[in-house]
């Protein structure tokens, strides 16, 4: 078992970035998430700590040693690709023997390992089936079996489930899970799938444009978006994010919500956290937050859509606004009509309006 | 009516249109593959010569009772074409095989220049045979160009006969022909081991497997249908080898370089006895289809073994 550390890390691919710096601890045993949209650097991340590729600049450490040189197959790390790269010409059993095979074992001692792990997996029925010829499901074990058999000090991920259907990926999800405390490996998980990041990890770390933008529990991140890119990438749907103008009153400090036509008063934590009073912010709040109201003093905005998704219902709001709602499926809502509704100060968060980080975090951020 | 509609009305109707539709096919085939065919069995139990007076259908005057094919069961010429043709078959072919699958493992990987050189590495299959013959005749001569790099690498004067000894003949026809057909053997394998999965071979990289293990494990059991398409072409063309090798050496000295194609060529425009050529052909004929028909189905077996 090995922590990672990974310091000014750089990825240079001719004139383009993928990674721009990237510094990140991962703990021993740790189940850290790499999540962010496509193109972000994540995957790059992955390659360069398994050995795939090499960094144009930093070093990543398995915990005191150096892995600069290392050629990957000598780093000790298992690696579960999207598609599983599962050898689909040869059987469950030469798949999961592979490993100890090419590192020459011992026959008696493969044929032992291979039977361990089979039974672990639940694969002992399928040793002798063609590779080629088994579900996305049994793929995956084979796959996780295969690296597991050398008994790595650190697992990789790379997007396992983006090749399963829905339902199946909510069960590979609790398993994968599983199969961590019982291997209790450091693994990286690299995902753009947020609910697998954030049901599966110990820690999520966020990326974008090859910059990681935030380290935290799942409920860290999804609380405390250190800026409005995590703050609209995490959850489902994202932060609402409406632009303001502080105005100084007579009750407070007020936000003047243009798209919104109305002034809410700031809670006294955020105002005294704002410094610059003159320049523009993000006023940002989650759907689920989001309470029906009546007073006159509510914020309002017409529904232009809802969207039922089962439990709950999510409804659009303001024309262009790409503003929404969360509520549950009991709550009356009318395309045409409008919606006021009111936040508790709590659930209201302020960004910076043009670098986007979040107002009070500044110094937590970079 | 609205319009030509080539809907048909009925199942027989169909049937009809189908039979018009296909019949200039079938008489190009009936034409280009049955007649012949029949005309050259009809042939080779003959004597018939084109200088026997008579036109090739009335080739019946000359019947001989199955003679040619007792003959060529003796004709020692024909079994030392074969005999021959397979030697040059067994060293050529799998030469172009590994030297193909060598040159196509450097191409898989980025390098400067990889594409002038590749350019470079394909033109001899470009070049016209009997050009590249007569380029390797010129190169053979005893005062050629080969002889004096012989020469300057060891320092004594080197004065090969090439052309004109027995086995040096038949090794600088091989080398001719090896030149000139590595590029599709490459072509072929380039094309193969690009359809390796990368992620698998990077899995068995980080899986602790060496390249060597890799290269056995992965790469030749997924290339496995590719080798035996691209061995099998090669197979069936280097045994008709003739061009470049009949302007090298006309099939000599005497007959060391005699191929079945050269034989066949020198009895059908020298000797003239066309019944008799029409019989070894038809023996050749029957001979490779029942090899080809089981190599068709071991390599059937093989994509199976390998999908």
């Amino acid at each position: 078992m090995s922590a990672i550390h990974l310091r000014n890390l750089v990825k240079r691919f001719g004139a383009f970035t993928a990674l721009k710096t990237m510094d990140l601890d991962i703990a021993d045993g740790e189940f850290m998430a790499i999540l962010g949209p496509s193109g972000c650097g994540k995957s790059t991340t992955m390659n360069m700590i398994a050995g795939l590729e090499e960094p144009s600049s930093g070093s990543i450490h398995f915990s005191d040693r150096d892995m600069a040189g290392v050629p990957m197959g000598k780093r000790n790390v298992g690696f579960v690709f999207q598609n599983y790269a599962i050898f689909t010409h040869m059987t469950v059993r030469q798949n999961l023997a592979y490993g100890p095979t090419m590192q020459r074992a011992q026959t008696a001692e493969v044929n032992k390992k291979v039977a361990e792990m089979a039974d672990f997996l639940q694969l002992t029925e399928l040793l002798d089936r063609k590779a080629d010829k088994l579900s996305v499901n049994i793929l995956q074990r084979v796959a996780i079996g295969r690296s597991a058999i050398l008994k790595p000090a650190i697992f990789l991920l790379d997007e396992p489930l983006s090749n399963v259907d829905a339902a199946f990926r909510a069960v590979m999800r609790t398993e994968l899970k599983q199969l961590q405390r019982q291997f209790k490996q450091t693994m990286v998980y690299v995902t753009h799938d947020q609910l697998e990041a954030m049901t599966m990890a110990d820690r999520i770390a966020v990326m974008d444009h090859g910059v990681l933008q935030q380290v935290g529990t799942p409920l860290e991140v999804y609380n405390n978006p250190v800026n409005t890119f995590v703050a609209t990438f995490i959850g489902s749907p994202g932060m609402n994010l409406v632009k303001g103008t502080p105005t100084e009153t007579k009750q407070g400090l007020r936000i003047n919500l243009g798209a919104i036509g109305k002034s809410p008063i700031l809670p006294p934590a955020l105002a005294s956290n704002l410094k610059s009073r003159n320049s523009e912010v993000w006023y940002g709040f989650r759907p689920e937050n989001i309470t029906v109201g009546t007073k006159a003093d509510d914020l309002s905005l017409p529904i232009t859509f809802t969207e039922r998704i089962g439990a709950r219902t999510i409804v659009h709001l303001g024309e262009g606004l790409s503003m929404k709602a969360v509520f549950d499926n009991e709550t009356p809502v009318t395309v045409g009509k409008t919606l006021n509704f009111t936040l508790k100060p709590e659930h209201v968060l302020l960004f910076d309006g043009t670098s986007g980080v979040r107002i009070g975090m500044e110094a937590a951020h970079g | 009516m609205s319009g030509a509609s080539l809907q048909p009305d009925s199942a027989k109707q169909a049937a009809s249109l189908g039979f018009k539709l296909t019949l200039p096919a079938q008489l190009l085939v009936l034409f280009i593959a049955v007649f012949p065919t029949l005309m050259q069995i009809y042939i080779s139990l003959t004597d018939w010569s084109p200088l026997s007076g008579a036109n090739w259908w009335m080739a019946y005057g000359f019947w001989n009772n199955f003679a040619n094919y007792f003959d060529l069961l003796q004709d020692g010429r024909f079994w030392g074409a074969l005999r021959r043709t397979g030697l040059v078959m067994l060293v050529c072919v799998p030469a172009e095989f590994l030297l193909g699958l060598a040159l196509a493992t450097l191409f898989v990987d980025e390098f400067r220049g990889k594409k002038i050189f590749y350019s470079i590495l394909l033109m001899p299959m470009m070049v016209v045979p009997a050009v590249a013959g007569y380029m390797f005749y010129m190169l053979f001569q005893s005062t050629g160009p080969i002889n004096h790099i012989l020469s300057t690498l060891t320092g004594s004067t080197v004065s090969i006969a090439w052309l004109s000894d027995t086995t040096y003949a038949m090794i600088a026809v091989m080398i001719a022909d090896i030149w000139q057909w590595t590029p599709l053997m490459f072509l072929i394998l380039l094309a193969g081991l690009a359809g390796v999965p990368e992620d698998q071979i990077k899995a068995a990289t980080l899986l602790g497997a060496s390249a060597r293990q890799r290269f056995i494990t992965i790469v030749i059991p997924r290339m496995k249908t590719i080798m035996i398409i691209a061995l099998s072409i090669r197979l069936i063309e280097n045994f008709k080898i003739f061009d470049t090798l009949y302007i090298m050496t006309g099939g000599g000295p005497g007959t060391a370089t005699e191929t079945i194609s050269v034989y066949f060529y020198k009895v059908t425009t020298q000797d003239l006895i066309w019944g008799y050529v029409a019989a070894l052909a038809l023996f050749i004929l029957v001979v490779l289809s029942v090899v080809a028909v089981y190599a068709m189905k071991r390599l059937a077996l093989a994509i199976e073994v390998a999908a």
